[in-house]
């Protein structure tokens, strides 16, 4: 039969050796959370439970299996980390205690500090920054908490978050997302 | 009894939640729990920000539980992105003594310090386990035998169970206790403890639409007069993005309101409907309101 460079095609595989970096799991394994995956035994029960999963094609199982087997740049900034919605119904239901959520924490700092963050999660960052708050204060809601007999809004600790936020390195994973957003496809 | 609160970043400042505050200021009041304020409160950097940096967000959620030491109080917070936030920092410091080091490094350069001493607790656990049913009931003055809700415990309250230690989270019912003593028929039904895609927010909008959907075509299909959420986020979502659902989806039927736990607690503690900001959601809250009042006196 024809050899043929087009993936897809009999005599190709689905994962090829030049797309494999064998040490990513290694890598994830050291980080703060990361531990877990070493422990996978890819049963399933993670995309079982995955309420995204009951609308889309997503499985957290399958993206397990691509940082074991060492998918990094496809891990890293493809969609897949991004659609996790946190519930930990799979880490609850783990029976080899991986948490999943917890992998998937660290496969997203990864992906920041190379600027592919989720966007909204940037944007919703940089609102922190200014505010130190996640939501803006409106003068509406203002008036109503004094209906209400609520206590006036104390003003948050801004110079000290940012502070933190500089010493900590998120500041530099904004940075770098912003580049990333500016830069042309 | 003293407690720090935090109240997060939504609660204090969106329309339909400050009425979780007045709820919760109301029942704790009621209770004679007396509560301070964490000083000018930052986010507490939850999951969302632990997904960009991790180590940053310990030191953030460390900025209010470094607050709260200071007072030599404990922390208690209604909204459970906080508290699953607090509780992550001190189980990451206790367990990583590198991350430790750096985040010590950190608070230090903002003449901050944590210990670590600080247990942070979510106002509905504290409720049932300091506080307890029975003393409940016993304050309680409304009968609210003639509602049938929803209760959803929502995810960061109890997942997972090793870290945040409540309960178990496939069947819990300590929160359908507390107010199954006013009378209120409790549902179970398929769905209930299932995520809302709240995190989903603002990420992927329309995935967080579609997550919602089966929500609430699962409450809907249960037959309840309302919904009643712990989380802040199942709030928004339910309460706010069902008019979305409701075009997107084509569900003319729905039409299902939404209060905070603590809002239920406060009516059977025989508060009004005003003082609790019902009158602020976005699905009106009438129909389910005037059920309540027509129950009478206990």
């Amino acid at each position: 039969m024809e050899q043929t460079d087009k993936r897809g095609y009999r005599g190709d595989f689905p994962v090829r050796d030049e797309d494999v970096q064998g040490t990513f799991k290694y890598e994830v394994a050291d980080m703060v959370g990361g531990e877990g995956l070493m422990r996978c035994l890819k049963c399933g029960a993670c995309s079982g439970g995955c309420p995204v999963g009951s609308v889309i094609d997503y499985r957290p199982r399958k993206v397990l299996g691509n940082v074991l087997l060492g998918l990094k740049d496809e891990v890293l900034s493809s969609d897949q980390i991004w659609l996790c919605a946190a519930c930990f119904t799979c880490e609850e239901r783990c029976v080899q205690q991986v948490n999943f959520t917890d992998v998937v924490t660290v496969l997203r700092n990864m992906a920041s500090k190379e600027g592919h963050a989720a966007p909204g999660y940037v944007k919703m960052a940089e609102m922190v920054r200014k505010n130190g708050r996640v939501s803006a204060r409106t003068g509406q809601v203002d008036k109503m908490r004094e209906q209400l007999g609520l206590p006036p809004l104390q003003d948050p600790a801004v110079k000290q978050l940012e502070g933190i936020m500089q010493a900590a390195g998120l500041v530099e994973v904004i940075e770098a997302n912003k580049k990333k957003e500016a830069e042309p496809e | 009894m003293k407690k720090a609160i935090a109240w997060g970043c939504l609660v204090p400042t969106r329309r339909s939640l400050i009425g979780y505050e007045a709820a919760t200021r109301k029942v704790l009041e009621h209770l004679n729990i007396d509560t301070v304020d964490i000083p000018n409160e930052t986010c507490c950097a939850p999951f969302w920000m632990q997904s960009l940096d991790l180590t940053t967000s310990i030191a953030m959620a460390a900025r209010n539980l470094a607050k709260a030491e200071e007072m030599g109080l404990d922390l208690l917070t209604p909204c459970s992105g906080c508290f699953h936030s607090y509780k992550r920092v001190n189980h990451v410091l206790e367990k990583y003594p590198d991350m430790r080091e750096k985040v010590d490094d950190i608070l230090k350069g903002v003449g901050l310090k944590y210990e670590g001493t600080v247990e942070a607790r979510h106002v509905v656990d504290f409720l049932y386990t300091d506080i307890g049913v029975d003393e409940l009931q016993k304050r309680s003055t409304r009968d609210l035998s003639s509602i049938s809700i929803g209760l959803r415990y929502g995810c960061h309250m109890l997942k997972p169970h090793e870290l945040l230690n409540i309960e178990y989270s496939e069947r819990p019912t300590f929160a359908d206790e507390l107010i199954e003593q006013f009378g209120v028929n409790s549902v179970q039904y398929a769905g209930r403890h299932r995520c809302c895609g709240g995190l989903l927010r603002g990420v992927q909008d329309d995935l967080a639409d579609r997550v919602l959907h089966e929500r609430l075509v699962d409450a809907n299909e249960a037959g309840v007069d309302g919904i009643v959420t712990v989380c802040s986020l199942c709030h928004l979502q339910h309460d706010m993005g069902q008019r979305t659902i409701k075009r997107k989806f084509a569900m003319e039927d729905i039409d299902l309101p939404v209060l905070h736990f603590p809002q239920l607690l406060a009516l059977g503690f025989g508060y009004s409907p005003e003082e609790l900001g019902l009158n602020y959601h976005t699905v009106k809250t009438d129909k389910l309101v005037a059920k309540v009042m027509g129950g009478g006196r206990r």
